[in-house]
This record gives structure tokens, C-alpha cells and sequence, in this order.
């Protein structure tokens, strides 16, 4: 039997529904799952999408509330729980780093992209190549000699050495070459006519980069804040090894820090997870429209 | 610029703190550091203040920070790898050195001191030694420190004490034995050094005397160092980065040494690590080309199905499809290795409802992998969905009309038309994404740890090159910084050279 175009067309359809709802509830139960997790009593890792003994414990464990804990169910025991460092103060340090260490990237990668996209210099193409592939040599390899220059610096400088907020957004400070392609990129789209007539009125070189190429930018301007904001909340290695002291970690750090092999707690990783998970999300869902026009100029999340 | 000269105020603020530091880091002792930062430091003001430097302005910054903790650490790695440096040749060699100048014996003809120490108004000391038998045998040292919390370190000098001419007094308030505090001041001077003018040194024996020791080495010239009690020779071997005698025993402590290849060889040849090391080249390789391959499938199959102008809820299928991008990998990844815990996961859980079967992600090298993959899967698909969208939109519709015309159906046209469109824009992406999973630490690191461990061999079965070279650097007892650095820089070589590749293949990019 033939099938006339109009079935064809249904079938069609009633086909990609399928495949794309069973795809979808594959992405987004782990999620729910964690939201239960994060509401169920006891440390049970993810399962189950609707939690069976609800209560808020590991919430206010980790916004550092103190709450009751049952000791002994036979005896009805209770003790106060409360979180040495409350652990969201992990994803305001993240926050902290983060949002710094990129804003110090927008400056760096922002200059040396306007360099590479407008001014004529020696060599200009070779630097350009030489950056990309330098970048490609693993940070977390290069721990050793970063753990020795942080050592180094925090002899003469204390608020940059181990151990400090400051010394680890200077580390991260490093990752700018892909920034810098993806800037360049963006400039080299917007035709220089316009500064070339900003000078001929008597614009120095800097006016011309600061009040006409820099407004016309900001969309990949928040392209790059989002991706390297993002790759920093997820940076673990570098973190581990500079923040020692709990009350510094990052988020990172500190999700993991729940999950060590001889007592996993599932439930406060949970809280956490959701709890810091949520705004960023939020806030890239938010900015999805920039990140993805910016993904065109070549940006790999990482 | 009129008025205020903004830009030379700003150079004057950041150079006159680099300077200081400059000095302040020669004053320490570290001449090369203090010259390099010198340098850049001149090399900055040269920048903002010549006209002619002008567009170094834009790159000074970035470079600067590019250049200590990119390149930097890439040449100080690379240099690490020539060398031997590892928990058993740990310390630089004038430290070794140091430790073994350090070693000292006491003699069976001891000369014995009455001591007595002065303290000082300022707070220090003054040890003044009488020999036991001569009385005319008179030392004092000039004022030094005693510091409980100071352990005498190697490099330390010991404190020299000076004959004292007859007649002469040492000034100060000569302590009573019981003012001398057993932790204040007892411990501190044991552990303290102090040599007497002909180079004998002196060390507190029990309570109340010093007694002469003797330095156990002595160094010759040639550079090696004679035992004085037995008369045994040891010299420093740089090949092995230790001191030998004469039967080629090791003595004392390693010390890091240039070793050359020796590094790259042991990779090719120590039969320990060659195993280890090729598996996981295979499975990193596997990994990396798996991953690519599969997260390109459901991207591109993800973004066919939405561009389907005649699907509803486009728009929402999208944006959630999205989500795995959106939230931090971190999380992502340790959610998921919760949903596959081995006996109270999710994903088994429910695979033992259904199948009545559950694998061993955890235990299991084959299932461990395959977890892998998926968890990879489902986190970077998103991305090549992303792309792969946006490809498709750039491609004319009137090309399909065309074949539509033919009678031609869409998995054909897919085949036929998109893919040869889409593949060749594709590639660079499809490297990039390649090399960004070869050394793709988080997801192992977080996911298994390289585990499960491999039968006989150092590493885990799914470790990726990365994390096997993270683990041989900083988690083993066997700490091997050398080994790690040259496994380091062939992985640099490796990626390097695909980014490369990338970089001609999408010259697009590099018309300059």
C-alpha cells in the first residue's frame, strides 16, 4: 500500500515527537533526580523521582541553618547539626573568582584581540597561530611549576600566593589565547570605516577603540564573559591543588569534597548541586541567545 | 590626552611597586628572578611610554599574564622532563650537599667545654665555651637568636664562635643553668650548630658541656667528599642523580639531575610502564575519537529533528535539550556518577526492574568505559547541537526543492545532501572537540578516578593519558615529577600538533 504524502507527514512527525520526548526525559531525569535527592532525609545517592521521606536537612546544611538530627531512633537522641563553613560559601567564592578572573579576562583578551584585529605589526599571524597551540599544553600538567611560582610569590606578596583567591584568579588569568580568537574574530567583522573616520576628526587610537569598537562588541564582550564564567565554576584540578583551607575552596572543590570514597554524602552534594546549580543555569539560559551566536566564532566550552 | 597625564601617572604607580619588588626579591637572594622582573618591568615603561611601541600597548597585559602561566610553566615542565626529579631525587644538588656537610660524629678524643650563656638586652644570646681541661681555651660567639619554632636547617651556616683573648669579658647576663628554659632555650641550642675557629664543630652533650664534633665529610676538590671516620670516598654520580662509593652503592639522599632522554627512553622501555603506557594511549585515542563520533550523532540527529519546520514546541525542546551546556560540568558529572553508583544507582536500579541484570560500572573495565561514554555523551552532545543547528540553517532550502522534485526521500537527502555540505565546515570543530577530550581530566578525574585498577600495572583502566600523568605527578607514593613532565610534553607534542592541523584546515580563520 502507497502511503499518500499528508499519512507520510504525520507518521513523520508523530516519529521525531517520540524520539525527542524519550531523548529529553533521558536529559532531564538525573536532574529531577537531584532536586529529590536534595529533599530526601539520609544520604542516599540519586534515585527515584519523587522523594519518600521529604525533609529540608541538607538545604539548611548547606545555607548553614543548624537543624535536629536523630541520633538514635530507639532511643529518640537528637543532636544540633550545623555546618562548620556553611558549604554555599563555596559557590560564593566560585562566584567571587570567577566573576573577577573573567572581567580581568575581558580586559586582557579584549586589548591583545584589538591589537591582533586592527594594528599591523611584525609577525602579527605567526603570534596569533603560536598562542592557540601553547594553550593546548594541559594546565593541570603544568602544576608543578605553577605550585612553584605561587610559592615563589607569596614569599614576597602574601595575598597571592598558595592558598588565596587572588593567587588562583592570576593562574587563571593565563587562559586568554582562545578569548583573544574569538574576539579577533568578532572584530575583524566589523568594518574599520568607521574608526578611520573618527580619526581623520582627530580620535586617538584608544577613543576610537574604547567609544566606537568596544559598544559595537558587547554582544561577544558577553559571550566571553559567559564562557570563561562557566569554565571557571567547573575548574577543579587547579583549584585543588592552590586552595587548601576549607573555608577557601570553590565550588567545585567542594562538591567533590562530599563524595570522597569512604563516606559519600549524596544528600548535602545534592543541596549543593541544586542550590548553586540553579542561578547559573538560570543565568545562561538567560544569555543562551549571546552564546550561541558567539559558538559560530569558534568557542569551545570547557 | 590633555591636562592630566593619566597614562604616565599609571606607569609611575605600576612601576615603582615592580621595582621594589625587584629589589626586594634580589635582597633575598634570588638574582635571576629579580633580574628577569627588571627587565619587564623596563620593557613595560618602554611600551606606554614610546610612541613607537604603540601596538605592544594592547598585548603587554595579556602577554604578561600568558607568559607566566602559560609559557612558563610549558618550559619549566618540558625542562623537568630532561630531568631527573622524583620523591627519591627530591632536593637540588647544593641542598644534598648541604645534608651531607651537615652530618657530624663525635669524637673518641672529645675535648669537653664548660658552657654559660649571656643574654643580651635586645633579646639574643651570647654562648660562651670553656675548655673543660684549658681553661685558658676560651670562645664566645657574637649575639645570635634562639628560636623555639626554628628546626636548624641544612643550608644553615653554623654559628661561628671566636676565640676570646685573656682578660676579656663577654658582655651581658650570664644565665643560672636553672633560668635555662628546657623549651625555650635548651632544645633550640641542641639543635643548633656552632664551630669553633679551627672548623671543628661543637654540639651541647647532655645538660651541662659541649662537646668537639667532627664534620663526617670532608669535600676534596674533585668534588668528592672523603668520610673521616672510615676514609671511604663517595662521589656524586649525575647520572643517577645520588653519591656513590667505590662498589657503586648509593649513599644519602638523591638529588635532581640533568638525565637527558632518559625519561622518554624508560616510557619506550621500562617494561612497567610501556604497558601501562600504550593501553592507555589506545584508550585515550578510543576515548577521545568515540566521543566526537557520538556526541556529532545525536547533535546532528538532535538538530534534523528541530529544524523540521512542521514540529511543535520547537523552541521549548530546544532550550531544554540545552540544559547539560548550561549547568556546570562539575555538578553534571558528579550527578551522574551518583545515577550509575553500582548498587544503589538510579540507572541500576531501574536496568534490574526491567532486564533483571545490573553491570558493574564500577568494577568492571568494560562497563566503567562505556559508562564513560555515555556520561560524555550526554554532556557534549549539546554542543554540536548547537553548531550543527546553525550549520543547517546556513544551508539554501532551494537545494532540497530540488531533489524533492526527483522524488528523492529525507534520509537519502540527509545523506546525499546535508552531510557533504555540513562535514568538510565541520572538521575544525570535530578536531578541537577531539583534542579538548584527550586530555579531558575532569570527566575521568571525577567520574572514576581511572578506575578500575589495572591487574599488575600502576595505572586504572580508564584512566586517559591525562590523569594517568596527574597521578604519576601528585598522587602515587612514587611521586616522579620527571616521568610526569616528559609524558607531559609528549601529550603538548601530540595536541599541539592537531591544533595545528586545525588552524591550516580552517584558514578562514587565519586570513590575516
Amino acid at each position: 500500500m502507497k502511503l499518500r504524502p499528508e499519512q507520510k507527514a504525520t507518521i513523520r512527525r508523530v516519529v521525531s515527537h517520540a524520539v525527542l520526548i524519550s531523548l529529553l526525559a533521558l536529559v532531564l531525569v538525573p536532574y529531577i533526580m537531584v532536586v529529590s535527592a536534595s529533599l530526601r532525609r539520609g544520604n542516599f545517592a540519586p534515585s527515584g523521582l519523587l522523594p519518600d521521606h521529604v525533609s529540608l536537612e541538607h538545604w539548611k546544611y548547606v545555607l548553614g541553618i543548624p537543624y535536629e538530627e536523630v541520633v538514635n531512633p530507639a532511643t529518640g537522641e537528637k543532636r544540633i547539626v550545623k555546618a562548620e563553613t556553611p558549604p554555599l560559601l563555596w559557590f560564593w567564592n566560585s562566584v567571587k573568582v570567577s566573576s573577577i578572573a573573567s572581567i580581568c579576562i575581558l580586559l586582557l583578551s579584549g586589548t591583545a584581540a584589538y591589537a591582533f584585529a586592527r594594528i599591523d605589526f611584525k609577525f602579527r599571524s605567526t603570534t596569533l597561530s603560536t598562542l592557540l597551540i601553547l594553550q593546548m599544553f594541559p594546565m593541570v600538567l603544568a602544576l608543578v611549576a605553577i605550585y612553584v611560582i605561587l610559592d615563589f610569590l607569596g614569599q614576597y606578596i602574601p595575598a597571592l600566593g598558595l592558598n588565596t583567591h587572588p593567587g588562583l584568579i592570576l593562574v587563571y588569568l593565563g587562559g586568554i589565547s582562545g578569548y583573544i580568537w574569538m574576539l579577533k574574530g568578532y572584530f575583524d567583522t566589523i568594518p574599520p570605516s568607521m574608526e578611520e573616520s573618527a580619526t581623520i576628526d582627530g580620535a586617538t587610537q584608544f577613543q576610537t577603540f574604547t567609544q566606537i569598537l568596544l559598544p559595537m562588541s558587547l554582544p561577544i564582550f558577553a559571550v566571553v564573559f559567559i564562557l570563561s564564567f562557566i569554565g571557571f565554576m567547573s575548574e577543579y584540578p587547579v583549584a585543588s591543588i592552590v586552595l587548601q583551607a576549607r573555608e577557601n575552596w570553590t565550588l567545585a572543590v567542594g562538591a567533590n569534597s562530599f563524595l570522597a570514597e569512604h563516606q559519600k554524602l549524596w544528600g548535602r552534594f545534592a543541596a549543593l548541586a541544586v542550590l548553586s546549580g540553579v542561578p547559573i543555569t538560570i543565568m545562561f539560559m538567560v544569555c543562551q541567545k549571546f552564546v550561541v551566536s558567539g559558538l559560530a566564532s569558534g568557542g569551545v566550552k570547557e | 590626552m590633555k591636562g592630566v597625564p593619566i597614562r604616565q601617572i599609571l606607569v609611575v604607580l605600576l612601576a615603582v611597586p615592580a621595582l621594589a619588588l625587584s629589589f626586594l626579591i634580589y635582597q633575598t637572594g634570588n638574582f635571576y628572578v629579580a633580574l628577569a622582573l627588571l627587565l619587564v618591568t623596563c620593557l613595560g615603561v618602554y611600551i606606554y611610554l614610546n610612541p613607537s611601541a604603540n601596538s605592544f600597548r594592547y598585548l603587554f597585559p595579556g602577554f604578561l599574564g600568558f607568559g607566566l602561566f602559560v609559557i612558563f610553566p610549558l618550559v619549566y615542565t618540558v625542562y623537568i622532563g630532561f630531568t631527573k626529579y622524583s620523591s627519591q631525587n627530591l632536593l637540588t644538588f647544593d641542598r644534598a650537599l648541604a645534608l651531607f656537610r651537615q652530618e657530624t660524629f663525635a669524637l673518641n678524643t672529645a675535648a669537653s667545654y664548660k658552657y654559660t650563656l649571656f643574654a643580651q638586652d635586645n633579646g639574643q644570646y651570647v654562648l660562651y665555651l670553656e675548655d673543660v681541661k684549658d681553661a685558658a681555651r676560651r670562645f664566645a660567639s657574637d649575639p645570635f637568636e634562639l628560636d623555639p619554632e626554628e628546626k636548624a636547617k641544612a643550608e644553615q651556616e653554623p654559628v661561628k664562635l671566636n676565640a676570646l683573648p685573656a682578660g676579656e669579658e663577654v658582655k651581658g647576663k650570664p644565665m643560672q643553668m636553672a633560668q635555662i628554659n628546657r623549651a625555650k632555650l635548651l632544645r633550640p641550642l641542641r639543635a643548633g650548630r656552632f664551630g669553633l675557629p679551627d672548623d671543628t664543630l661543637v654540639g651541647l652533650e647532655g645538660l651541662t658541656t659541649f662537646a668537639s664534633r667532627q664534620r663526617l665529610w670532608t669535600q676534596n676538590p674533585d668534588g668528592s667528599l672523603t668520610n673521616a671516620r672510615d676514609g671511604t670516598v663517595i662521589r656524586p654520580d649525575f647520572n643517577q642523580g645520588f653519591f656513590v662509593n667505590d662498589t657503586g652503592e648509593k649513599v644519602g639522599v638523591g638529588f635532581r639531575t640533568f638525565a637527558g632522554f632518559y625519561n622518554y627512553t624508560r616510557i619506550l622501555t621500562d617494561p612497567r610502564i610501556r604497558g601501562s603506557f600504550f593501553r592507555i594511549f589506545l584508550w585515550t585515542f578510543a576515548f577521545s575519537a568515540l566521543s566526537v563520533f557520538l556526541t556529532f550523532a545525536v547533535g546532528m540527529l538532535l538538530s534534523v529533528l528541530l529544524e523540521q519546520p512542521d514540529i511543535r514546541f520547537r523552541r521549548t525542546y530546544r532550550t531544554l535539550f540545552i540544559l547539560p551546556y548550561a549547568v556546570p560540568g562539575v555538578l553534571s558529572i558528579l550527578i551522574l556518577k551518583g545515577l550509575f553508583n553500582q548498587e544503589f544507582g538510579a540507572v541500576n536500579e531501574l536496568l534490574r526492574s526491567i532486564f533483571g541484570f545490573a553491570p558493574d560500572w564500577e568494577t568492571d573495565p568494560w562497563a566503567a568505559r562505556a559508562m564513560i561514554l555515555l556520561v560524555n555523551l550526554w554532556l557534549g552532545y549539546p554542543y554540536m547541537m548547537l553548531i550543527c543547528t546553525g550549520m543547517l540553517q546556513s544551508i539554501p532550502s532551494s537545494i532540497y526543492e530540488a531533489s524533492a522534485i526527483d522524488g528523492s526521500n529525507r534520509v537519502v537527502d540527509f545523506f546525499q545532501l546535508t552531510l557533504p555540505l555540513v562535514l568538510p565546515a565541520m572538521i575544525p570543530i570535530l578536531i578541537s572537540s577531539f583534542a579538548f577530550n584527550f586530555n579531558n581530566f575532569n570527566l575521568i578525574f571525577l567520574l572514576t578516578g581511572g578506575g578500575p585498577q589495572m591487574v599488575g600495572g600502576n595505572a586504572g583502566e580508564t584512566d586517559l593519558l591525562v590523569t594517568y600523568t596527574f597521578n604519576i605527578a601528585f598522587r602515587d607514593s612514587g611521586t616522579n615529577y620527571g616521568l610526569a613532565s616528559a609524558i607531559a610534553t609528549l601529550l603538548f607534542i601530540l595536541v599541539g600538533a592537531l591544533a595545528w592541523i586545525n588552524l591550516k584546515l580552517s584558514g578562514r580563520q587565519v586570513k590575516i
